[in-house]
């Protein structure tokens, strides 16, 4: 169990715009949606509405892309009020974003660029964060990325960067499996080596998705099942940490949802098979 | 270097237009090493094909957004116009906005100035209607006046009874008679040059979904003047007094009833 008692979900899957209709009808068998909170900062119309009834069916967890943690720039006050309006109405399980920047100077990429593992960033970071959970009065979980590039200013390992701000922080941590292996690979890191440094207390929360092999790199695209390896990977992290909350993540290429939903039952088997090894283990 | 200094020196990079090559020979603040000294480079891929990851998830992310957001611009243009229009767009307005629904609220005021709107003077029409969609499709939720709430309302209220559009309805005054061909690229048929003659159209949203359609002159004169606050006598006084041989007691029903199942308007405040 998690140091902030948050619950273990179950499997999830990630709510995109071609489901709606789907889920609010048919309201499959899945533990629980995760929403990319920016899709729902709206003024009105139908993404709130969906989500209403969404929700009167399912825990829901408000998943960021956009606070720009990392970003030297101020923190978007006005963005970080709406966010925490958000979660005050639909009152998700938690709330998570991304251990990146976003942007600088006032603008926004719309993507997620790694910081450089430093102690600099480390506090930067942390303080960052103490500041939202502040005005979100509720802990924030941050999730690793993918990365292409190394900064030559790094000081640490990237799971010691992970793990120095969520302890400074005192936030949780999302930890995505699929992150993981593709920055393994771009890195040439032991992703094994990753999972078994992360503080276990703090790990809420696993993403899974697939990615693309374009030879020379991985790159994080969300487009494709996920592959065996990641999944190979997934079992690893279970035997570690346990039963943790997981979410099916797709963005793009997206299929018909009970496609997904075989992905979501094949997590709950490996899950489950995997945390009896962990309590076989254990108890020998 | 710094933190802000590392971020600003990689955010210019991948904004390059022209790709993190010729924005390197530009850069006049990498440090001694050049951006080896920044980013580690190895046998699988240089410091320059790293960052170039980033700067092509940027553009073709947005890229993706806009196709999505302005199919029928894209449309008219094909794939190459649309690209390079892009591309520029996003050095004149940079996303500044945590959504990537606000990316492209100003792409009608830049096509307004951009040779692309000589060759095709629709253009900026076309952008304009297409953003109206997407900003009606997320406008504040506010009760409408509708057939319930009209019913609520006393013979004696009505001389005096004030509407205004509801914040999901847009009223457009465009140069082009562009609905027609916005229906055809809907339908994937094919489309032709709209003809230059100004054309007003009403965006608006019932429950979730959000229309359109070309209002006539009568109509429009009606809709503009609910937003000067108006009384209902005054719009009725207009639409009398511009009907030509019709009934005008005929001709206010019918807008009104359509305007009520339309769900267009809100009541406003006394």
């Amino acid at each position: 169990m998690n140091r902030f008692g948050l619950p273990d979900l179950g499997v999830g899957v990630g709510l995109r715009r071609p489901h709606y209709s789907h889920v609010i009808t048919e309201r499959p068998s899945v533990g629980w949606f995760e929403v990319i909170a920016e899709n729902f900062i709206v003024d009105g119309g139908r993404p709130l509405q969906v989500l209403e009834q969404i929700r009167a069916n399912y825990p829901v967890v408000l998943h960021g892309v956009s606070l720009s943690i990392g970003s030297t720039d101020p923190l978007n006050r006005q963005h970080l009020k709406n966010l925490a309006r958000l979660a005050q109405r639909f009152e998700p399980a938690w709330v998570s974003d991304h251990l990146c920047w976003t942007g600088v100077g006032g603008h926004n990429l719309h993507d997620l660029l790694p910081l450089p593992y430093t102690d600099e960033a480390v506090f930067h970071v942390a303080g960052r964060i103490r500041q939202v959970q502040e005005a979100l009065e509720r802990p924030l979980l941050i999730e690793n990325v993918s990365s292409y590039l190394t900064y030559a200013d790094s000081a640490m390992t990237e799971w010691d960067f992970l793990s120095a701000i969520a302890e400074e922080a005192n936030c949780g941590i999302l930890l995505d499996i699929n992150n993981i292996f593709v920055s393994a690979f771009n890195h040439r890191f032991s992703p094994t080596e990753y999972i078994e440094s992360v503080p276990l207390d703090r790990v809420v929360q696993f993403h899974l998705a697939g990615h693309s092999d374009y030879g020379f790199y991985l790159l994080d695209t969300h487009d494709h099942p996920i592959r065996p390896e990641v999944w190979e990977l997934y079992e690893y992290a279970v035997r570690r940490f346990g039963r943790v909350s997981t979410l099916i993540e797709r963005d793009d290429n997206i299929p018909e949802f009970p496609e997904l939903m075989i992905e979501a039952n094949e997590a709950q088997r490996r899950a489950q098979d995997a945390a009896s090894g962990q309590h076989a283990l254990a108890t020998s | 270097m710094r933190l802000e200094e590392l971020q600003r020196l990689i955010y210019r990079l991948v904004v390059a237009p022209n790709g993190v090559g010729e924005g390197l020979t530009l850069e006049e603040s990498l440090p001694d090493g050049g951006l080896e000294a920044v980013i580690i480079g190895d046998d699988r891929l240089s410091a320059e094909q790293r960052l170039d990851i980033y700067a092509n998830a940027y553009f073709y992310r947005l890229l993706d957004v806009f196709k999505e957001d302005f199919p029928a611009t894209l449309a008219v243009l094909g794939e190459t116009d649309f690209h390079n229009l892009i591309t520029g767009y996003l050095v004149e307005y940079p996303p500044a906005e945590p959504s990537v629904a606000h990316a492209g609220q100003h792409l009608a005021d830049f096509i307004r100035q951009h040779p692309l709107q000589k060759r095709a003077t629709f253009l900026a029409d076309l952008a304009t209607l297409e953003r109206a969609l997407i900003e009606s499709f997320c406008a504040s939720d506010m009760d409408p006046l509708d057939a319930t709430a009209m019913h609520t309302i006393g013979p004696e209220e009505w001389p005096s009874l004030q509407m205004r559009l509801h914040p999901a309805s847009q009223l457009l005054e465009l140069d082009h008679t562009i609905e027609p061909l916005m229906r055809s690229v809907e339908r994937g048929e094919s489309w032709s040059y709209p003809p230059r003659k100004a054309e007003t159209i009403l965006v608006w949203r019932r429950d979730t979904q959000v229309f359109y359609r070309t209002v006539e002159t009568l109509e429009r004169d009606a809709l503009l003047l609910t937003q000067t606050r108006a009384s209902f006598a005054s719009i009725c006084a207009l639409i009398a007094e511009s009907c030509d041989k019709a009934d005008p007691t005929v001709v206010i029903n019918q807008l009104l009833s359509r305007w009520i199942a339309d769900e267009i308007f809100v009541r406003s405040a006394a």
